[in-house]
Formats: C-alpha cells, sequence, structure tokens
C-alpha cells in the first residue's frame, strides 16, 4: 500500500468520475449492440439512447446462429488461429535458439533478417501473395491464411524468445550437454519449459493479431470451407440488408467467444499483452 | 560441446523453417511486387514492362500523398490523444487498489479483443446521422441538429476516435505496466519531500516512462501508417479520398479500376516508407538514450 | 444408443450409396460440382430468391450436379471478380453487359464464348444482348432490363400533402417541404458512388435528350466539358446543397439507404426497377411495403428530354467461365436458367422488375402495383439512355469517377475539378 487510509475528497470522487466516465464510453457502445439485437428492426428508428424490446426476439439470434454459419466459422477462426499459433511459437524457438545459443558466423545476420519482418507492413503483400497463392492453387485453402498468419507474427515472436532466451542461464543446458543429450532434446525438453512465460506471451499476441484479421481472408478464401467469423458479419449485411436487428445480433455473435475467453482469463491475457508490449 | 554447438546441419534445420517463412511469406512477394510495379499489368493477360512510369505517375498522385498525410493526422491523433489519455487513466488507476483495478483494466480492454468486422459496422451504425447512437446522444442532451459524422471535412477524425476507442486498452495497459515497473523507492522520496500529485506524476512518472513512451509513439506512427482493415469496412476511403490510406487505396487500386501493376508500384514505396520511418525513429531514440546515459 | 444410430445411419448410406452406385454405373453419369458466384447475396427476396430456386430446381432434376454459390454485396463482389480474374473463375458469375465491367474481362479472355443461334427462342428483348458481345461474338446473358426510378412512399405523400413533382424544380421544392416536416426526402446510397453515377447520367437524359453518343465522345476523347454534363453536374450539386438526399448520404451504403425508405425514414428511395421486390419482402413492415409507388426522374426545365425519355439499360446477367473444367455443364445450367419460364417468369413472380426477355405471356394482372408502374414506364417510353456514364469507359474511369462523384456532391471540389479529374481518369 502506498498510503494508509483513504480519505474521501473531491480530488478523489473526481478521479473516480474519470475512471467511470472511460468504463462507459468503452462499454456502452456494446450495451447499446446487445440492446438492439433483441429487439425488432423497426424498433431501430427511435431517438432513445436504449430501448425496452417490445418483445425479445431470441430469433434474430437463432438467425444469426444458423444462417451465419457460426459454429463453423468459429471452429475455422479458432483452427487456424490456433495452427498458426503453434507454428509461430516453435519455429520462433527453433530460430530462438539457434541465433542466440549455437555457434556460427551468420547468426546476428539472420536475426536481423528475420526481425525484419516487423517493419513490412502486412497489406502490402496483399497483391503479390494472391498472385502467387494463385500459380501455386493455394487459394481458398487454409494454408492462404497460415502462411501470411505465422509470417507476420513470426518477427515479434522471435523478438521475445530470443530476449528472454538471453535471461537464462546456460548452466541447465551445460549439465545436459554433459549428460549427453543431443540439442533437439536441449531444445524442446529442457529449454521450451523455461521459456513458459514467453510462449504466453506470444500465444496471446498472435492470437489477438490475427483473430482480427479480415482482409487476407475476404481475399484469399472463398468457399465457406475456411472461412473465419468475421465473414458471419459480412455475409449478413448483404443477406439481411433489409433487417438490422439480425446484423446486430451477428455481431454481438460474432463478439461473443473473444469477449467471454477475455472475461474468463483477463489476468493472464492482461499479463502476457504487458510482457510482450513493453519488451517489443 | 563446442562440437555439439556448431553443428552446420542442426543450425541448418533449427533455422530453416523460419527462412522458409520468410523468403516465401515476405521476400518473394516484395520482388513479385517490385518487378510488377515495373509494369502496366492489369491483372489479366500480359505484363509489359514500362519502367519508372507507375512511379512517376505515383509521384504526381494527389490521392497517394493525401493517404499519408492521413496517416500523419492518424499517427499525430493517436500521439496527442489517445497517448496522453491512457497515460492520465493508466496513472489514476496505478492509485487505485484491489478488485477496482481489475475491473477497470478488464472493460477498458475488451474493445480490443473484438473482431475489426464488428467493431466497424458497429461504429457505423454508431455514427449514422439518422438512428445513430451519437447523434441520438446529443439529442438526450438538448441539441437537436444532425451531425453527419463522416462529412468529408471530418470523417478522417471519426475514423481515428474509433481506432482511438477500440485501442485504448491496449495503450492504457503498456503504460500501466510502465508505472508498474517504476521503483516504489522514488516515489517514496517524493512523499517524503511533500511532492503533491500532479508533482509527482510530472517529475517522477513521466520521465520514467520515457522509454515506454517512445516505444508507444513509435508504434502509433507505424500503425497509423499501415491502418487498413478498420477504414476499409467503414469508409472504404470515402466520401471522395477524405479517408483513403495507403493499403487500401493500393487494394483499390489493383482490385477495382484493374491497375495491378500500379497497385504494386504503390505496394513497393509503401514499404520503403514503413521501414525509413521505423529506422529513423528507432535511430532518433536511440541517440537519445545514449545521450540520457551519458549525462546520468 | 447413439451408437446404434450411428450404425444404422451408416449402413442406411451404404445401402443408398449401393443402390446410386447402380444408377450411377447404368446412366454413367459423372458427380459434376458447379461453383456459381453471385451478385446476390440475399437469398430469400427478389432476385436472390429467384435465382436460389432454380438452382435447386435444377440440382433436383440433376442429381449428379451440386451447386456451390457464393455470393457478395455488389461492390465487394466486383472487387472479388476481378481477383478471380486473375486466377481463375468460379464457373457461373453474375456480369454486368457494360464496357467498364466487360471489355477488360473480354480482352483477357476469362469468360467463355456462347452460342448465338442457342437463343434464338429464347425471346430476348431486342438489342439486349449488344453489351454482352465483342467482334459479333456472345460471351453473356442479360437478366434484367433496369430502369432507373424514384421510389416513394404513397401513403407519406398522401397523408402530408405532398404531390408526385412534375419537373425538377417541383422534387427542389419538394425536398425542401419534407425537410420541413422533418423527414428525409431521398435516400440515396452515395457510399457506393455508382447510384449517384447513375443519378447523373439519368439527369444527362432529360437536359440532352439522350446519353449515349455524349458519354462515348467524352470517354473517347477525354474531354467532359459538353454543355449538358455540366449543367446536370450543377444540378446534382443544387440537390445535394438543398438537401435532398439524407444527411451523410455520401458516406452510407447501399442497405442503410434502402432501410431509411422502409422503415418510413426517408419518403423517396433512389434506386434501380430490381428493387420493386420490395413491395413482396415480408422483412418491410406491411404498411410501408404496399405502399411503394414509382416515378421517373422530372423533366429538367429547357432540357430537351421528356418525361418519357428515360433511364434504362440491360446490365446484370451470367456468364460462363472459360478455363471451367465443366464448361458444358456450366453452360447447359445457364441455359437452363433462361428457359423463358425460369428467371423471366419466376423473377416476374417474386416481384421483380422487368427481366431482358418477352415477360407478356406471364402477366396476370395480379402484379404489384408496382411492377404495373414498371412496365407502364416501359412501354410508354420513346427512348432509353443505355448505359449509364460509370460503366462507359475502362474500370480505372470507372474507380475515378464513383469516388470523384461523392467529392463533387459534398462541396470538397468544384463541378470543374470533377470533369477535369473523370478525364484524367480516361487517358
Amino acid at each position: 500500500m502506498k498510503s494508509g487510509k483513504k480519505k474521501f475528497t473531491v480530488g478523489r470522487a473526481f478521479l473516480w468520475a474519470a475512471l467511470i466516465l472511460t468504463a462507459v464510453i468503452q462499454i456502452f457502445p456494446l450495451i447499446w449492440l446487445l440492446d438492439f439485437s433483441l429487439a425488432s428492426s423497426t424498433e431501430m428508428f427511435t431517438s432513445g439512447l436504449l430501448i425496452i424490446p417490445e418483445k425479445i426476439q431470441w430469433g434474430n439470434y437463432q438467425k444469426a446462429f444458423v444462417d451465419g454459419h457460426f459454429l463453423r466459422y468459429l471452429k475455422n477462426s479458432v483452427l487456424i488461429n490456433g495452427l498458426a499459433v503453434l507454428f509461430v511459437i516453435l519455429i520462433s524457438i527453433m530460430a530462438a535458439y539457434a541465433c542466440r545459443r549455437m555457434k556460427w558466423k551468420l547468426s546476428g545476420l539472420v536475426k536481423t533478417i528475420l526481425l525484419l519482418g516487423m517493419m513490412i507492413p502486412i497489406h502490402a503483400t496483399l497483391l503479390p501473395n494472391y498472385k502467387i497463392y494463385s500459380m501455386l492453387k493455394l487459394t481458398d485453402t487454409i494454408w492462404a491464411l497460415l502462411i501470411p498468419y505465422v509470417a507476420f507474427s513470426l518477427p515479434q515472436a522471435m523478438f521475445l524468445m530470443t530476449s528472454f532466451l538471453d535471461s537464462i542461464p546456460m548452466e541447465l543446458e551445460e549439465a545436459a550437454v554433459m549428460d549427453g543429450c543431443g540439442i533437439y532434446r536441449i531444445v524442446f525438453q529442457i529449454v521450451t519449459p523455461l521459456l513458459k512465460p514467453s510462449i504466453a506471451t506470444v500465444s496471446i499476441m498472435t492470437f489477438l493479431n490475427n483473430w482480427n484479421e479480415f482482409m487476407m481472408a475476404s481475399t484469399y478464401l472463398s468457399s465457406p470451407t475456411w472461412k473465419t467469423l468475421p465473414f458471419s458479419v459480412l455475409e449478413f449485411t448483404g443477406q439481411y440488408s433489409s433487417n438490422y436487428a439480425v446484423q446486430f445480433a451477428v455481431m454481438a455473435l460474432t463478439a461473443a467467444p473473444a469477449v467471454i475467453v477475455y472475461i474468463l482469463l483477463n489476468k493472464h491475457i492482461t499479463k502476457g499483452v504487458a510482457m510482450g508490449a513493453v519488451k517489443g | 560441446m563446442k562440437k555439439l554447438y556448431s553443428n552446420k546441419l542442426v543450425i541448418t534445420s533449427l533455422i530453416l523453417p523460419g527462412i522458409l517463412v520468410f523468403i516465401f511469406a515476405i521476400l518473394a512477394p516484395i520482388c513479385l511486387s517490385v518487378y510488377y510495379g515495373f509494369t502496366d499489368y492489369s491483372g489479366m493477360g500480359k505484363a509489359e514492362w514500362i519502367g519508372m512510369e507507375n512511379y512517376q505517375k505515383l509521384m504526381h498522385d494527389s490521392t497517394f500523398w493525401k493517404s499519408l498525410w492521413h496517416s500523419l493526422l492518424l499517427a499525430v491523433g493517436f500521439i496527442c490523444i489517445q497517448h496522453p489519455l491512457a497515460m492520465i487513466v493508466a496513472a489514476i488507476l496505478d492509485k487505485l487498489q484491489g478488485k477496482a483495478e481489475g475491473f477497470f483494466r478488464c472493460v477498458y480492454f475488451i474493445p480490443n479483443v473484438i473482431s475489426v468486422a464488428v467493431i466497424a459496422y458497429l461504429w457505423k451504425f454508431i455514427y449514422n446521422p439518422d438512428f445513430g447512437l451519437l447523434n441520438n446522444i446529443l439529442k438526450a442532451f438538448g441539441y437537436t441538429g444532425k451531425i453527419n459524422w463522416f462529412d468529408s471535412k471530418i470523417a478522417i477524425w471519426s475514423v481515428l476516435v474509433v481506432l482511438i476507442w477500440h485501442g485504448f486498452g491496449w495503450g492504457m495497459l503498456i503504460y500501466y505496466t510502465g508505472i508498474k515497473n517504476i521503483d516504489p523507492v522514488l516515489y517514496e522520496a517524493a512523499a517524503i519531500d511533500g511532492a503533491n500529485q500532479r508533482q509527482t506524476f510530472l517529475k517522477i512518472t513521466l520521465p520514467q516512462m520515457k522509454s515506454v513512451i517512445q516505444v508507444n509513439v513509435t508504434m502509433a506512427i507505424i500503425s497509423a501508417l499501415k491502418q487498413m482493415e478498420t477504414v476499409y469496412l467503414l469508409t472504404n476511403g470515402g466520401p471522395g479520398d477524405s479517408t483513403q490510406f495507403t493499403a487500401n487505396y493500393l487494394y483499390q487500386q489493383a482490385f477495382k479500376a484493374f491497375k495491378y501493376g500500379y497497385g504494386n508500384a504503390i505496394s513497393v514505396v509503401f514499404i520503403i516508407i514503413c521501414i525509413l520511418v521505423t529506422v529513423v525513429l528507432n535511430t532518433i531514440f536511440a541517440e537519445r538514450a545514449e545521450k540520457g546515459k551519458a549525462v546520468r | 444408443m447413439r451408437k446404434k444410430v450411428l450404425t444404422t445411419m451408416l449402413s442406411m448410406t451404404l445401402a443408398i450409396g449401393a443402390i446410386a452406385g447402380c444408377t450411377l454405373a447404368a446412366s454413367a453419369e459423372e458427380e459434376v460440382t458447379l461453383k456459381v458466384f453471385s451478385n446476390l447475396p440475399d437469398r430469400k427476396n427478389g432476385q436472390g430468391l429467384v435465382e436460389q430456386m432454380i438452382i435447386d430446381e435444377y440440382m433436383e432434376a440433376n442429381p449428379n450436379v451440386t451447386i456451390e454459390v457464393e455470393a457478395l454485396d455488389e461492390e465487394a463482389y466486383k472487387t472479388k471478380f476481378k481477383a478471380y480474374a486473375m486466377d481463375g473463375m468460379p464457373d457461373v458469375v453474375s456480369i454486368w453487359g457494360q464496357p467498364a465491367f466487360l471489355d477488360e474481362v473480354l480482352d483477357a479472355g476469362v469468360l467463355a464464348e456462347l452460342n448465338e443461334e442457342d437463343y434464338a427462342d429464347y425471346k430476348f428483348i431486342e438489342g439486349s444482348l449488344e453489351g454482352f458481345k465483342k467482334d459479333g461474338n456472345l460471351y453473356g446473358l442479360p437478366r434484367n432490363t433496369d430502369v432507373a426510378v424514384i421510389y416513394y412512399n404513397q401513403k407519406m405523400f398522401e397523408d402530408n400533402g405532398w404531390s408526385v413533382p412534375e419537373t425538377y424544380d417541383d422534387l427542389l421544392a419538394l425536398a425542401g417541404t419534407i425537410r420541413e416536416a422533418g423527414m428525409i426526402p431521398m435516400a440515396m446510397d452515395g457510399g457506393d458512388g455508382w447510384p449517384m453515377a447513375v443519378y447523373l447520367s439519368d439527369l444527362v437524359e432529360k437536359i440532352n435528350g439522350s446519353t449515349n453518343e455524349i458519354f462515348a465522345d467524352a470517354i473517347a476523347n477525354a474531354d467532359f466539358t459538353a454543355d449538358a454534363l455540366k449543367e446536370a453536374c450543377e444540378l446534382m450539386v443544387e440537390s445535394a446543397e438543398a438537401g435532398l438526399f439524407q444527411d451523410g448520404y455520401d458516406s452510407q451504403d447501399y442497405g442503410t439507404a434502402m432501410n431509411l425508405f422502409t422503415n418510413g425514414q426517408a419518403a423517396m428511395f433512389y434506386m434501380g426497377s430490381w428493387e420493386a421486390s420490395m413491395a413482396l419482402n415480408e422483412d418491410i413492415p406491411e404498411e410501408i411495403r404496399t405502399n411503394i409507388r414509382v416515378f421517373t426522374m422530372p423533366v429538367v426545365e429547357n432540357g430537351a428530354g421528356s418525361a418519357n425519355d428515360i433511364a434504362a439499360w440491360n446490365g446484370g446477367g451470367y456468364a460462363v467461365s472459360a478455363s471451367s473444367e465443366v464448361k458444358e455443364e456450366a453452360i447447359k445450367f445457364l441455359n437452363y436458367m433462361y428457359q423463358p419460364d425460369k428467371l423471366s417468369k419466376y423473377g416476374w413472380e417474386n416481384g421483380v422488375g422487368m427481366s431482358a426477355q418477352d415477360q407478356s405471356e406471364y402477366m396476370t394482372g395480379d402484379e404489384t402495383e408496382l411492377q404495373k408502374q414498371i412496365v407502364e414506364i416501359v412501354n410508354n417510353a420513346t427512348s432509353v439512355s443505355g448505359t449509364p456514364i460509370n460503366d462507359c469507359g475502362p474500370s480505372a474511369f470507372k474507380a475515378s469517377i464513383e469516388s470523384a462523384i461523392q467529392s463533387m456532391t459534398n462541396g470538397t471540389s468544384t463541378v470543374d475539378e470533377f470533369l477535369s479529374v473523370i478525364a484524367e481518369a480516361c487517358k
């Protein structure tokens, strides 16, 4: 505790007011979204801020769930993001270990090259990648998303892994070498568990970055096989162009998984993001 | 031991996946962009080599310059509005303890985990002049006019508001962590000297946060440059080109105007600008840090 | 229990599979998957419904064929179409028989050639195939006869004592009256740019009496200084300034504009005749959908165009991809859709505007008022405009004019600047 008992003062009231106001600003649009997603479409056109729907329209959510292919798109989103996280962690640990621990001349250069990706705007590769993927027949496959997702999350992961690796003392590995361990075993059985905090951070950052991505998805995918969650929203603006309430429901539904997971894991995620942000 | 750690085969096998991903997903497309940037390729049929013509045209393309200008405005907006707010809120939050602190932190961050597609569509509704939330709020306060939030003069600021709202939690969290990392001894010393809260903030918190601020400023500028998704869904660069951004513009040129070659030329310039900005910012901040150390 | 169900189902599938296998062997029909790429995402109303009905019917009639539909909004559709043009098209696609859309695509040989003689009995309206041809060869078939119209809410008009404007000045005066009553005069999808370009073309038709030549000349010579063009632009700016369109029209999309009208917020809505199916759309409150009526752009003072010189064209349609691996089946499906008793008939029954085929035999007298009005408009037309201005040039011109027209109407740039910017895009 920085100071003992706190008295109620005007100053403190002001601080609280500021915090609450910020919270309201951040959260009210979402409450508004929920509110109108349960109303009927015509009720949108009121001048009130929030409304009590005449009849709660659960049907909106039913439509959103079924016609929005909610489960399939959610599954795709989770799968693609999960795989991206897995690849990013695996590749970044291997590369980081090779660059920081192994003895070879080009280690510095290779590390710099791998970090270079941080400066490249992901959308600048949209056009050429489209060409490349269509030549290789990769469009409309999971790879069309996985490759760029992994590639553009890798530099940051690499950065976090190397800086974390530097803070781990060599002794454990040296002992393992004495016991006759090979490099691969050292990397995956000894070092990887030690990297746990940065693995958590990398997972969270990668997941958050790619969960939001949709430009690539909308350019490279065409059939519903691999479409991700944001597509529910996009498709509904066309499909239900004359029914706003259903559009609201699909937006609320699309937002829900991430929000729920965040609220449940909020402590870990905050910690992870904070670590990644300060280091990166 | 040494032999084990310099086994070329092992090194190659460890580094190969990373390098392959880099080559395939970053290097190759850039090379292809450079090539197509020199052609008049429309996306179909044959590509004809036209040398620097695309780049010459780009130099006189007012929309392109406008899109860079918008990035600059956005960066300024981030730095002058979002960051001070985030820092102040973070400092206030730091004063709270226990459950309230966790609660607020959680609430501030929620918009951040929601997909851009939802955010953009939601804000389209919020901004609607006829039935949107914002004008309804104004109405509740007695203002009867209708504000057109996407009027071409203010549209860019409306976009900025969405981005600030969406990214606020992130920025706040970084500052919050920075503040938490400040050695409490400094605050105790200040308290002994009888400093009030504002003095403490200005004299201790702010200077101690320098490196965090630098990182955040760099990120703000870069993300302003890279802006695409929100704008694509919210305004698609309009009305006219009043909210056009580089990434969105190159996409439109390639897939709407059928100027794939020209779009790639924009890509190339875009990449160069991003690299330049990052390098320049890093050098400036690195030099500063060196000097700071020397003085100390 | 679950296991049991599973095994039963499995054995059933196997059995069905065996039977199917027999018939397969007998008829030697291959399994075919057709990919259809459509610009009609709403599959429950209007044209999207009609398209889906035909697809379902076709699959029923041809069990070996599976049809997969990818449907996107107009703007998203056009963007994705161009991406596909680089990569390889789905088998059957929506197209527009207009230079801005088709010229480059046909140059690249992306669409399959059709045999015009096959369609002699399909009752296509004379001239409607022209936009889909290149060097005399046919590459696509038109779906609609599109008419640019102003939908209005008849009940709202009557309740407030407003009357349908005879001249453009009347329209502007009416806009003022409606504004004063606290409502939106006309909902405009200005965010997309093309409806405004159609509006501009409509004005040119009324001022000049025709548009084909004036647009073709302007684009060919990259010179848009013709008086009629300038006058139309000025009129449009004046209308925007007078508050004819809703606030923020230049950033609002199709759905938003339409919803303002269908929810009784706006008195009028400028759009093509394909939205006539609004009258049957159950998502729209009954009080409104049964009161939708239509009129065409009022005449402009001293203009050469009369009330019966209308903005109409044969725009949207379908084509088959040249690189399709199942081209024959795709063409078979295309022809199936265009059998006069399919697209044309179903479209008519579902309240869509007019098709590009002769529909007279399907008129029963039970049509919606809206449909009858549109038929009347077309039948009374003394001349039709043809392709709207934005679709007359190459796609770079289209992209440019659709963005620049927003800047012009909202006052960011002047009429002269607009005309020179779009001229630049033609070079």
